[in-house]
């Protein structure tokens, strides 16, 4: 038998991941101009959010790390991926989409375009 | 049957991958349980986590969308008391879709190993993360014995 079979190691079928996947909380608020989502995603920094919108599917994704020092008393929680997709619909106007994150919540406003605002009609006098 | 021992060790590699997920199953079971809506009376919102760090404790606080106004930490000796009040409204002329957050006072007292400083505690809240970083008090903190 050939000796290097004994330390070559070969890829694994499948890699996991250590890091849990959690759904953040919601809420969505729409008007006529706009959706609103809003994300609940604490302790996630702004640089690890992103937010996606690819044909009509809306993915936001935020990785956490927990700063850890000294002896652990207890934990309640810990290192997570929240991530949670919804499918928007074709009248958002995606170039304007904008996202803020302020005390872990993350607040997205997605505008509608002019055509799909709901309009008055005018009714002539015959 | 097994002509090489990359194979045995692909085996094994398979079975050692079975077990880790069965070593997660019960605190994945436990994170994806905590993110249900917990408001109700559970006592454990919000969540956190204690350290030890030689002469100080750091809690850790899970508040997501709490402002500092929104707030209050009481110490006194080894207890301490984290209580708040989140508002969630729609904002003005939008409609609710889907309400998962909702509004809720908490109230959450906790026992620390040892009585801390409470003079000397400082609080910060950085991206709904409360951290409070307590000092022990003297009693309480590590000594060095001398050997005679």
């Amino acid at each position: 038998m050939d000796h290097k079979d004994l330390t070559k190691k070969e890829p694994r079928a499948e890699s996991t991941r250590n890091v849990p996947q959690v759904t953040p909380l919601v809420d969505i608020y729409e008007n006529d101009d706009a959706i609103l989502v809003h994300a609940e995603m604490p302790g996630v920094t702004k640089d690890d959010i992103s937010v996606n919108i690819d044909n009509g599917s809306l993915t936001l994704t935020g990785v956490r790390s927990v700063v850890r020092g000294g002896a652990s008393e207890w934990e309640e929680f810990g290192d997570v991926e929240f991530q949670r997709a919804f499918s928007v619909p074709q009248t958002i106007v995606v170039d304007k989409v904008s996202a803020e994150f302020k005390n872990g919540v993350l607040a997205l406003h997605l505008p509608k375009s002019e055509a799909a605002k709901p309009k008055q009609i005018a009714i002539k006098a015959g | 049957m097994f002509t090489r021992v990359s194979d045995l060790d692909r085996m094994f590699d398979a079975m050692g991958l079975l077990r880790s997920r069965f070593d997660n199953l019960f605190s994945e079971f436990d994170q994806t349980a905590g993110y249900e809506p917990r408001w109700s009376g559970r006592g454990n919102y919000p969540r956190t986590n204690l350290y030890e760090k030689g002469d100080q404790f750091e809690l850790v606080a899970e508040v997501p969308g709490l402002s500092k106004d929104d707030l209050d930490v009481k110490i006194q000796g080894n207890y301490l008391e984290i209580s708040g009040k989140r508002q969630v409204t729609a904002p003005a002329g939008y409609r609710s879709h889907r309400v998962e957050r909702g509004s809720a006072t908490f109230t959450r007292s906790l026992t620390l190993p040892a009585e801390v400083d409470s003079d000397k505690v400082s609080a910060t809240l950085k991206d709904g993360i409360l951290v409070l970083t307590m000092p022990k008090s003297e009693a309480a903190k590590p000594r060095q014995i001398s050997i005679k």
